[in-house]
């Protein structure tokens, strides 16, 4: 039931996700839109100043006309100016965009780390990588190395097998298979004592690592922070 | 048949003596660069601002330039007035 609503808390999150880039990218265009719309087009100034010139009659003397197309030439390389302006703040718009993208992916992942690590927090361990060493009798859980008996390297490594395949085993088919010999032949007690030793073997070194620190030539000290240790 | 066409260019050259001499001053633009031009015309036949438009507008697209109005129509007494205004464009479309 929780592992269900947490893939679809996960399934919420990544449609809020996409919907909120999607948005960003949305009001970015229609911004980029809207510039290019409202900004004046290069012809502006020149036919403000061609009207200028058909509405007044009195307008038709050489120097007036040659002053009326200076105007308009200078209106034009305004307009130029304008145009790289345009261009410019396209290029903001953008720079904009991917920011703003940015920002709300790593918004996201810090909120995901965030749950994640209040996760680990209460489940105090969070096993990332376990690495069963055959040769070396010796069982990686994440950095932790633990040295096993050839008897619980045997039962970690059937337990593990199983685990890959989605296999529940019980006592007499762990016997079983470590044996070689049937498992309706088997006891389960067999079974039960041998996950309790591998249980001894590796909670024993597991609390020593994470409680209870070995200094070499200098003796035991708690390896945890002296604020969460409390008295009753 | 003879007799009928030589009466008919009679006529024509009739009217055409009729007519006072009829002119016209418009205003043009070309476009990339804005150049703008006030001129002076000469309108066949029918002495209007209309008929000065439509023989305007083919003479000036041929130089590449684009009628904006004609202004008005005028006989020869407001010739002298428009021509320092019109400079180049006195007369030549």
């Amino acid at each position: 039931m929780s592992s269900s609503s947490a893939t679809e808390a996960r399934e919420i999150g990544n449609r809020i996700v996409v919907a909120g880039i999607a948005a960003i990218v949305l009001i970015l265009a229609i911004a980029a839109v809207l510039l290019f719309i409202n900004l004046p087009d290069a012809n502006a100034f020149n036919m403000r100043v061609e009207r200028l010139f058909v509405e007044n009659d009195n307008l038709t003397s050489n120097a007036e006309i040659k002053l009326l197309e200076i105007l308009a030439g200078s209106g034009t390389a305004f307009s130029d100016t304008l145009a790289s302006y345009r261009f410019v703040i396209f290029v903001l718009l953008i720079f904009a965009t991917a920011l703003l993208v940015a920002a709300v992916a790593f918004l996201v992942m810090l909120i995901a780390l965030n749950r994640r690590m209040g996760r680990i927090e209460r489940q105090g361990i969070e096993v990332n990588s376990l690495t069963i060493s055959r040769d070396q009798k010796a069982v990686y859980l994440n950095d932790f190395e633990f040295k096993l008996t050839d008897a619980a390297i045997e039962t970690l490594s059937v337990l593990a097998e199983a685990r890959m395949d989605d296999e529940v085993l019980t006592g007499a088919e762990i016997e079983g298979v470590i044996s070689g010999r049937n498992a309706a032949d088997c006891d389960e007690a067999a079974g039960a004592t041998r996950i309790k030793r591998l249980r001894d073997t590796l909670g024993n070194q597991m609390m020593s690592e994470l409680l209870v620190k070995n200094i070499a030539r200098k003796g035991y000290v708690l390896a945890i922070d002296k604020d969460v240790i409390r008295m009753i | 048949m003879k007799t009928l066409s030589f009466s008919f260019m009679a006529l024509m050259l009739s009217t055409t003596i009729a007519q006072a001499a009829c002119y016209a001053d418009y205003k043009a633009k070309q476009d990339d660069p804005l150049r703008l031009h006030y001129g002076v015309t000469e309108v066949r036949g029918d002495c209007s601002v209309r008929s000065a438009e439509s023989q305007l507008r083919d003479r000036l697209a041929n130089d590449g330039w684009q009628l904006l109005n004609v202004l008005g129509v005028f006989d020869d007494a407001g010739l002298d007035e428009r021509k320092d205004s019109a400079g180049e464009f006195f007369l030549r479309y």
